[in-house]
């Protein structure tokens, strides 16, 4: 085999294959019991672990945070769906679109292969930038692509339709596609954890000037960690797109920023298995409190409508977190290290 | 001639705005390295607190106009104290998530306790009337935006340099423990950068009222998000450098609307932000603030 | 006056010092000598708080170990720091106002830095400039006045002589000599063993953390003693 996988990559394997476990497990207990409508909220979680695990690739291991990945992913979502969806259809969702882009259509496959592809290129031109770049540097510049992208679909209302709804894109992914790419997002952000770039990351983390002096090239380190996480995102862009049939510049914005952030830093940043608890966590706990939005009557008691409660409760796991609990749930360990009897010193 | 100047004025008042809430944030950072970005609620409070005094005691603007500035001083006191205490001395990510974090609650209790709409308060409106001068109108507005912010940097300066507390702000931006080894109470200087920033977040608060006359949960993001980036320009910490990027940021924005032809308005914000991130690639920290060694000995 | 009794200082998980006894009487210049890393530094910033300690520090018999930072400075202690640490941008009336930013007595402050001014001319002539361009020796009398400036009980004063050159050494500890005949109560870190030396009256020597040897001045009349402890190639 050309690949020759280290120590820590094998201990990764097994890692993997227990936060699998536990996603087959989910979806066969939503198969045994779940509703239809839950199908919805189990498929856009599992899109969360792809862009937390994606955040994890790049933030988790340079402890660098960006904001960028909801336009990453986006832009994904935007170019899958115009290569897909049908002239037909495109005739009536974008009727003024330049570039005779709502004249072609393209298999499936070769949609996912080309905003995969504009993604990643995108990827590489801004890594290049934020590579140069340190702390809050990368966070000022990836605020800035966020704003860049999102007024651009903004404004190119006759491509993305701005705020309002492109629809008519088919739906080609279901629970299983979705699954499947989880359990692979899993095994690749773990593999790349262990493996020589991730470990050049997390020590230049640590100590730049360090890893720097242990002859560390922190410049394409933190290059090939900004592209593989963007790439992340993009897939997670595609599977929204294939999944939902619609999509809307909305969503791409701070919000969702930081959702995807509350999730990677209450699991624990510096770990994949604390970005998959963290995700799930926060999926169920906002379930529940969107649920209590709604003003639903609890032991007879009619409760009222709340909204910015979801909002509220994700602020305070924010700052809850970052004040008590700044190394997550998971701190720097993943989900084997839990089953061993004792830490080794 | 008349269109330059008009256009000119413009600028002005937009920078006078974006250096305003520039300084707030200036001001905390260089003291505690945090960039605060719940100042933005701290200034939507103040719309609010407006809705509130006006419903419950008076709608006479000029109490109205200290019931803003009083409310945004102890929301910015009261923030320091129940949330950027516990991490004083945290890095900078975790400072800024906290303070992400702050403004999602905040916005959202907004959204619980006020509305997702906008509330209408129009108090401060008769501020903003048309004036002709010869051939040019400008907005009264804009003119007491520019000598507010004047006024403001100039008593700022005077407070800096001649109080006792304006020297330990001063030098705890350079080194605060030292600070404290003279016996100044460290709690006393970050209470005094917060209350200063509340103090320039109420004065904006009264501007974007004027202009806007109604408040809405989101309505501090967008400023705030803009003055963080004349910060960046200016150089983060830099007093100086946030008045000049905030006029940096007013001038850029005018001009991007004049250049640009008309359709493509929607995209000055966009212009702006690839502008500083040149800025970013090309002095990494900054305009104003001087280059750092890494690695020096500490 | 100054009543150190086991004390431990850890930096993060690493114990620095590892419980050592420091007694310092009124009027006494006691000096704490040792190589680098001997924990000295660490000792002086134990007794104004800046690093975590465990142990007992008693000033006039009142148990400062668990205040806070500034408490402990109004309650007595001042320091001249290591690297001197004056405000570079702050002027050099101001930096002195900074030194007595816990007093009341705003008029006297005054007079004092006027005093201060015209005792040390290169200063007071320098008043309005910012600090940082200052030379080292002057920033050294700069960061000494300031920690006077807050009516000490004691002044620690930690490697004054670091980096400066011989003469302004010997003026640095010419000043150090003044205030200690005008009866300041004085703890000095030096390397500079022979300098020190001549202004103390009780010397503890500092090796890995633990005290060596203590004794007063008298007793290490021999410096070749010293010197072979200091670099710690004894015995």
């Amino acid at each position: 085999m050309k690949f020759r996988l280290n120590a820590g990559q094998r201990q990764g394997l097994l890692g993997s294959a227990m936060l699998s476990l536990l996603i087959l497990l989910i979806v066969g207990a939503y198969s045994l019991w779940g509703e239809t409508y839950q199908a919805r909220i189990l498929y856009a979680t599992f899109v969360n672990i792809l862009v937390v695990v994606g955040l994890q690739v790049f933030t988790g291991n340079s402890n660098l945070t960006g904001f960028s990945h909801a336009a990453f992913m986006g832009i994904a979502a935007y170019a899958a769906a115009i290569s897909v969806t049908p002239v037909a259809m495109k005739a009536i969702a974008l009727p003024d679109a330049p570039w005779g882009l709502n004249a072609f259509e393209l298999s499936p496959i070769v949609s996912a292969l080309i905003a995969f592809g504009i993604t990643g290129v995108l990827g590489l031109l801004t890594g290049l930038i934020m590579a140069r770049l340190t702390g809050v540097g990368v966070t000022i510049v990836s605020i800035a692509i966020l704003v860049i992208v999102h007024s651009i679909f903004l404004h190119r209302t006759d491509i993305f339709k701005g705020n309002q709804a492109f629809f008519g894109i088919p739906k080609i992914f279901d629970l299983s596609w979705i699954t499947a790419l989880v359990i692979l997002a899993i095994f690749l952000a773990r593999l790349f954890r262990e493996s020589s770039f991730g470990l050049q990351l997390r020590a230049c983390a640590d100590d730049e000037v360090g890893a720097r002096a242990m002859g560390i090239d922190i410049y394409r380190t933190r290059l090939i960690g900004w592209i593989i996480s963007t790439l992340f995102f993009a897939t997670a862009g595609i599977a929204y797109a294939f999944f939902l049939g619609t999509i809307s510049a909305r969503p791409f914005y701070f919000n969702y920023v930081f959702l995807t952030i509350a999730m990677l830093i209450l699991g624990g940043l510096r770990s994949v298995t604390g970005a998959v608890f963290g995700t799930l966590l926060i999926t169920i706990g906002l379930e529940v409190v969107r649920w209590l939005e709604t003003g639903p009557t609890l032991v007879g008691v009619k409760l009222p409508e709340m909204l910015g409660l979801s909002g509220l409760l994700l602020g305070v796991v924010i700052v809850g977190v970052m004040a008590f609990l700044p190394k997550g749930i998971m701190g720097n360990r993943e989900i084997e290290e839990l089953f061993r009897r004792k830490p080794k010193a | 001639m008349d269109y330059v100047i008009q256009q000119a004025l413009n600028a002005l008042s937009f920078g006078a705005e974006y250096a305003l809430i520039a300084l707030g944030l200036a001001i905390v950072f260089s003291i505690m390295g945090l960039v605060n970005f719940a100042h933005g609620e701290v200034i939507a409070f103040g719309g609010y607190s407006m809705v509130m005094i006006s419903t419950v005691l008076t709608g006479n603007p000029w109490f109205l106009m200290i019931g803003v500035l009083v409310a945004t001083v102890l929301a910015s006191l009261t923030l320091e104290r129940v949330a950027f205490r516990t991490i004083r001395g945290a890095d900078l990510t975790t400072g800024l998530l906290t303070a992400f974090g702050v403004s999602i609650i905040l916005q959202n209790l907004f959204l619980l306790l006020g509305s997702p709409r906008p509330i209408p308060a129009t108090q401060f409106i008769f501020l903003d009337q048309t004036l002709t001068i010869g051939a040019i109108r400008i907005s009264s507005l804009q003119i007491y935006e520019a000598i507010t912010t004047v006024v403001a940097i100039g008593l700022l300066l005077t407070f800096l340099r001649k109080t006792t507390l304006g020297m330990a702000m001063r030098a705890a931006a350079l080194d605060f423990e030292m600070v404290r080894l003279c016996g100044v109470r460290a709690n006393r200087v970050i209470a005094g950068a917060f209350a200063i920033s509340g103090l320039l977040a109420g004065l904006a608060a009264i501007f974007i009222m004027a202009r806007r006359g109604s408040v809405d949960p989101h309505m501090g993001f967008n400023p705030v998000l803009t003055a963080f980036v004349a910060c960046v320009i200016g150089g983060f910490g830099s007093l100086p450098g946030a008045v000049l990027g905030g006029f940096l940021l007013g001038i850029t924005e005018v001009a991007v609307l004049v250049l640009l032809p008309q359709e493509y308005g929607g995209l000055a914000q966009a212009v702006v932000f690839t502008l500083v991130a040149l800025v970013l690639i090309w002095r990494p920290d900054g305009i104003l603030s001087p280059a750092q060694e890494k690695g020096d000995k500490v | 006056m100054l009543q150190i009794k086991s004390l431990k200082v850890f930096h993060g998980p690493i114990e620095a010092v590892h419980g050592i006894d420091i007694s310092v009487r009124e009027g006494q210049c006691v000096t704490l000598l040792g190589p680098n890393g001997a924990g000295k530094t660490s000792t002086l910033s134990a007794i104004t708080g800046t690093v975590r300690a465990t142990g007992s520090i008693r000033l006039q018999d009142e148990d400062i170990g668990r205040l806070p930072i500034e408490e402990r400075c109004k309650r007595g202690i001042a320091i001249s720091p290591e690297g001197r640490r004056v405000f570079a941008t702050l002027s050099v009336r101001d930096n002195l106002i900074m030194g007595g930013a816990t007093r009341r007595d705003k008029a006297s402050l005054t007079d004092e830095i006027e005093e201060w001014f015209s005792q040390f001319p290169v200063l007071g002539e320098r008043r309005e400039q910012p600090a940082g361009t200052l030379s080292g020796g002057e920033q050294q009398m700069l960061a000494i006045v300031r920690a006077l400036l807050s009516k000490p009980r004691i002044l620690l004063l930690d490697e004054p002589s670091l980096g400066l050159a011989p003469q302004i050494t010997a003026r640095i500890f010419r000043i150090i000599k003044e205030l200690k005949a005008a009866g300041t109560t004085i703890l000095l870190v030096e390397q500079n063993a022979g300098a020190a030396l001549e202004v103390s009256d009780y010397v503890y020597v500092l090796n890995n953390g633990l005290v060596s040897r203590h004794g007063d001045v008298a007793e290490f009349g021999d410096g070749a003693v010293l010197i072979n402890e200091l670099t710690g190639v004894q015995q």
